[in-house]
Order: structure tokens, then C-alpha cells, then sequence
């Protein structure tokens, strides 16, 4: 028993130590312009990931509220920190609101995606 | 037969449906369109991926024949291929009175063979088995039984940005049917039993990336939770035991990236389900993180 109970306290410990190295689902944390925020017009739409992700399997995409497609350069990870995806805003953008719709594949090769609006004050 | 044994046959029947139904570890988490469905205790997600839950710790309120229960149990979810995967849970049992003993061996070989990502809509379909005769002293039964299973769950986030608040709502749903392998067993019935229970859950990962982000590490990682969990004998009921059983779960869970702290209190919704308050605790790591190009990924990749 005593075996079976020190065997029940290390084995999810070692678990847990690997697994805070680990490779995860690609969760978004924050991104500028932030969630939901009312800002003015944005050069860059810059997603922070959980993980790393994979720039050429990872994709942003920038939409009005009449459904039009705001033009946007290639998403690139920043220099430095693969968990940090931008796109620029190559058009400035007019007052309304803005759907951000991403995808993002994790270095792990994990898929997630989502999207969120943002508002850009008059 | 004296009047005093016929309950006794009825309480031991409600004590064994209600084992039946009693929070069973270690459910996958499952990812479809936008979300993801955390692991959850006491029913089923629709998800089947690579994953362990080590230890699943429950503190059950008093049985109805007065018993103390408390369970230790660990799961191991290996994915055979994409969608497809077997699973197996076991672990000791104290119970006062009754003593200690180790619980039938249980598995079950799990499909997912849907998911609408529009929708965030998935299901799976699964067969579960708790292995007779591998069980010891008060957990021992001398015959296997069988419950196929359906999981589905449902996101809100398809719904129209003026229910913004509504969007990381989700549903899941689970429904089986537990079939002893012996109708009979040491002069009792084996009743057959319909299990079937819901979730819902608030998820603000969802809400702080889809809706407004929130301004707190840890808050925002964290899944609200109910768990409705119901089972009811339907075919071989022994006389008096023909009553519906189940548990109200609340609790949260905290979701890393590659695992997940769950918490939740188990309240009984009647007397023939137990008296007083439990608790059941779950630690829960997603393989398929942690060692993606290994133990986590499936045995065959089938094509993909």
C-alpha cells in the first residue's frame, strides 16, 4: 500500500513537470486590437499565443461589418517569439466595427482557430 | 422472507444502481471549430483523444444503505486512430462499513465520428465494458457489463453577436444503457439501467477570445461547470427499486495547456442516492500535448 500510495504522488508529479514543457493547442491570450475593445484605427492586427505557432499553416483574416475583406499583409510570426502572430493592416481602416477571424496551427501541429471583434472609434 | 429483508434487497439493488452511475474518471477533452470541451466528471465529453487522469479522488456522499465511500481511480485514454481510442480506469475503493477493495477493471473503445465545426457540434459513440471478476472483496462482481454509449456536445458561439454573453455557453449530453452479463446473481437481479445526464458549462477562454478579453491569468483559463447525472433501472428491477437516482455536480475547472484541474461538490437528488455532500477532485493531463509525437498520437495515423 505504502508503494501504491508514493507511486499515486510522484507519477501525476512527474507528469506535471513534463507537462509544464510541454506542446500544447494554441490558445489565444491576447491580442491587439484587444478583444471586444473600442480603439482607434490599428496599423497590425498581433495575436499572443499559448504556443508557438507555425506562420505558413496559421492565417488572419480581417472583415467589416457589411462582410467586406479589409486588406491585410501575410501573417508573420515576431521575430523572436514564434507565439506572437501579425498581420499588417495595409488600408486604413474607417470607423465600424471589425471581425478578426484566425487560425493557427501550433509548432506541435495542433489546430485551433477563432475569431473576435473589435471596434475602431471615429 | 421477513419484512425487514425485502428492503434490504431494495436498498442493496438502489446502492448498486447508484454505484452504477457514480462519477467515473478520466473523460477526454475534445476540440471542435472554436471549442474546446474540457474533460468533465460525471458525464462523458464527446472527445476522444490521448490523455490521463491520475488521480481522480471521490469523497461520495453517504450511500443509501448509509455506507462511506471514497475513490481513488486513474484512466488512460491511447488512441488506436484519428477519433478512435480505448480507454481503461481502475483504482481502490475504501468504503466504512465494508472495507477496502479494488474496483472492476473498465474500458471502453470510443468512436467520434462527427464534428460540425460551424456548429461546434461533435459526437462519438462508444461501448463500455466493467470487466467481471477483476474486481476484489467489496468491489468484486462475478459477471461483465456492457453499455453502449452516445456523447454529444454543443457550443453556443454560433449564436448572433448581439447574444454575445450566451457564446462560451456549452452543452453536453451523454446516454447508455448499462446490460449485466447475468440476469441473476448470488439470488439478486441484475437490473438493466438507463443512464443518461447533461452538462453545462461556461467557458471564459472562450470568452476572452472571442468576446472581451479578460485582465486576469488565471481567471481567464477557468470553465464553470454543472453536471446533472441521472440512472434508472428499466428492465430486471427487483421489486421497490424502480427509482431514478442521479447527482447535481457544481464545480469548476482550471484548464492549462496540457492539463486541467477539475473541482466539483456531488449533491444527491434524493434519499435512494445518498445524503449529504461529496466531493470529487480530478487531475488530468491531455498526452496528446504533452508527448504529441509519441504516446500522444495514435497508434495507426490512418492516412492523416
Amino acid at each position: 500500500m505504502r508503494g501504491r500510495t508514493a507511486l499515486a504522488i510522484v507519477v501525476p508529479l512527474a507528469f506535471a513537470l513534463f507537462a509544464s514543457a510541454a506542446q500544447a493547442h494554441a490558445q489565444l491570450e491576447r491580442a491587439t486590437p484587444a478583444v471586444g475593445a473600442a480603439v482607434a484605427a490599428p496599423n497590425e492586427i498581433r495575436l499572443k499565443f499559448s504556443e508557438g505557432v507555425e506562420p505558413r499553416f496559421s492565417h488572419i483574416a480581417l472583415t467589416a461589418a457589411d462582410g467586406a475583406a479589409a486588406p491585410l499583409g501575410p501573417a508573420r510570426v515576431e521575430p523572436g517569439d514564434p507565439t506572437v502572430l501579425v498581420a499588417p493592416i495595409l488600408k486604413t481602416l474607417a470607423p465600424g466595427v471589425y471581425a478578426v477571424r484566425w487560425s493557427a496551427v501550433s509548432v506541435d501541429t495542433h489546430r485551433t482557430q477563432g475569431d473576435f471583434d473589435f471596434t475602431v472609434k471615429p | 422472507m421477513t419484512p425487514t429483508h425485502v428492503p434490504r434487497v431494495v436498498v442493496g439493488a438502489l446502492a448498486a444502481v447508484a454505484a452504477a452511475f457514480w462519477p467515473r474518471p478520466a473523460f477526454a477533452h475534445a476540440v471542435c471549430g472554436d471549442r474546446i470541451f474540457p474533460a468533465t466528471l460525471g458525464v462523458d465529453d464527446p472527445g476522444v483523444s490521448d490523455e490521463l487522469a491520475l488521480p481522480t479522488l471521490t469523497w461520495l456522499p453517504k450511500n443509501s444503505d448509509g455506507a462511506q465511500e471514497f475513490d481513488a481511480t486513474a484512466s488512460w485514454t491511447k488512441t488506436i486512430l484519428p477519433g478512435l481510442g480505448l480507454s481503461f480506469a481502475d483504482g481502490p475503493t475504501w468504503r466504512r462499513p465494508g472495507g477496502y477493495g479494488w474496483a472492476s477493471l473498465d474500458t471502453e473503445l470510443k468512436y467520434n465520428f462527427f464534428c460540425v465545426s460551424q456548429l461546434e457540434l461533435m459526437g462519438s459513440v462508444g461501448l463500455d465494458v466493467d470487466w467481471g471478476r477483476t474486481g476484489t472483496l467489496t468491489q468484486y462482481q462475478p459477471f461483465n457489463t456492457y453499455a453502449p454509449v452516445l456523447d454529444v456536445g454543443k457550443g453556443f458561439g454560433d449564436l448572433p453577436r448581439s447574444l454575445n454573453l450566451l457564446r462560451p455557453l456549452a452543452v453536453t449530453a451523454e446516454v447508455s444503457s448499462s446490460v449485466p452479463g447475468q440476469s441473476w446473481s448470488d439470488g439478486s437481479q441484475n437490473p438493466t439501467t438507463l443512464n443518461y445526464g447533461f452538462t453545462l458549462q461556461y467557458s471564459l477562454p472562450y470568452y476572452n477570445s472571442h468576446i472581451a478579453e479578460i485582465d486576469n491569468d488565471f481567471l481567464k483559463r477557468l470553465v464553470l461547470i454543472a453536471e446533472f447525472v441521472f440512472s434508472k433501472p428499466i428492465s430486471n428491477v427487483p421489486t421497490g427499486a424502480n427509482v431514478a437516482t442521479g447527482t447535481i455536480q457544481r464545480g469548476v475547472v482550471y484548464m492549462a495547456d496540457s492539463w486541467q484541474l477539475a473541482v466539483e461538490a456531488i449533491a444527491p437528488i434524493n434519499g435512494a442516492s445518498g445524503r449529504g455532500v461529496g466531493v470529487v477532485a480530478e487531475l488530468h493531463f491531455f498526452l496528446d500535448d504533452i508527448y504529441p509525437d509519441s504516446l500522444g498520437k495514435p497508434i495507426f495515423m490512418g492516412g492523416k
